[in-house]
């Protein structure tokens, strides 16, 4: 695991699976730190984010998601945001940018 | 940071008067917003569903100020009644400019969670304000 920091909104690591994981609150103070850890992983594959632990989200944490969206177009691959909690959900439905994602451990 | 009660304003069955909140423009206190409007309308009686609107509402509020590059002070209050939840924010400004926003993602996620919102320029200031009506609650 590689911790890639934390303040009063979020923790944010990268696991043993290479996965972006992060806890709290991603907002104007939480999104920086999940940008970091974004970008240490993009490459060539698919960049994973765990959002299972996520409690809160606004549209300042979704720019940091679209904009790596836009990134892994651009490179032809994809982002992955696993078990994304109900609140990352509603935020992406209600601004229409679900389908800039692909996702994991989601109910259909 | 400071906060206030005024007793002497409007009041509801459980809140008498508006809560005001006086905050550094920085962005750690978009979190100390999202909680105090959450407590605030938790003692209300507000719905999850109404609480997590409002929370997405201040925090959206909180961070178009905070970059509308007139950093100071944002000044917060919260008001409720038997209909609605208001929320107004405010900032220390010599013209309407939100600065360097994405405002239309913001106005986007503000008009899901809200039942209507408005800016203005109001004596040197930012005024933004957002009314929530309070869903009915099912008779226990």
């Amino acid at each position: 695991m590689e911790e890639i920091g934390k303040n009063e909104s979020i923790r944010v690591w990268i696991d043993a699976d290479g996965a972006v994981v992060a806890v709290g609150d991603i907002d104007l103070a939480g999104g920086p730190l999940l940008d970091t850890a974004i970008l240490r992983l993009e490459g060539s594959t698919p960049v994973v984010i765990d959002l299972e632990a996520v409690e809160f989200i606004d549209s300042s944490g979704l720019r940091s998601l679209l904009a790596a969206s836009r990134r892994a177009d651009a490179r032809g691959t994809t982002v992955v945001l696993r078990k994304p909690s109900a609140g990352v959900l509603r935020l992406l439905s209600i601004t229409g940018t679900t389908e800039q994602f692909q996702f994991e451990g989601v109910a259909p | 940071m400071s906060v206030s009660a005024d007793p002497s304003a409007s009041t509801s069955s459980l809140i008498s008067g508006p809560v005001t909140l006086v905050v550094p423009a920085v962005a750690a206190m978009v979190r100390v917003g999202r909680l105090t409007a959450s407590s605030v309308a938790s003692i209300a009686d507000l719905s999850i569903d109404d609480i997590d609107d409002i929370k997405i509402a201040v925090s959206e509020m909180i961070t178009l100020l905070i970059q509308s590059d007139n950093r100071s002070s944002i000044t917060l209050r919260f008001e409720v009644d038997a209909q609605s939840f208001t929320v107004e924010a405010s900032t220390p400004s010599s013209a309407l400019d939100l600065g360097r926003n994405d405002v239309a993602l913001a106005t986007a996620v503000l008009d899901a969670v809200s039942d209507r919102h408005e800016v203005a320029h109001v004596d040197d200031r930012i005024l933004m304000k957002m009314v929530k009506t309070i869903s009915p609650r099912p008779e226990s």
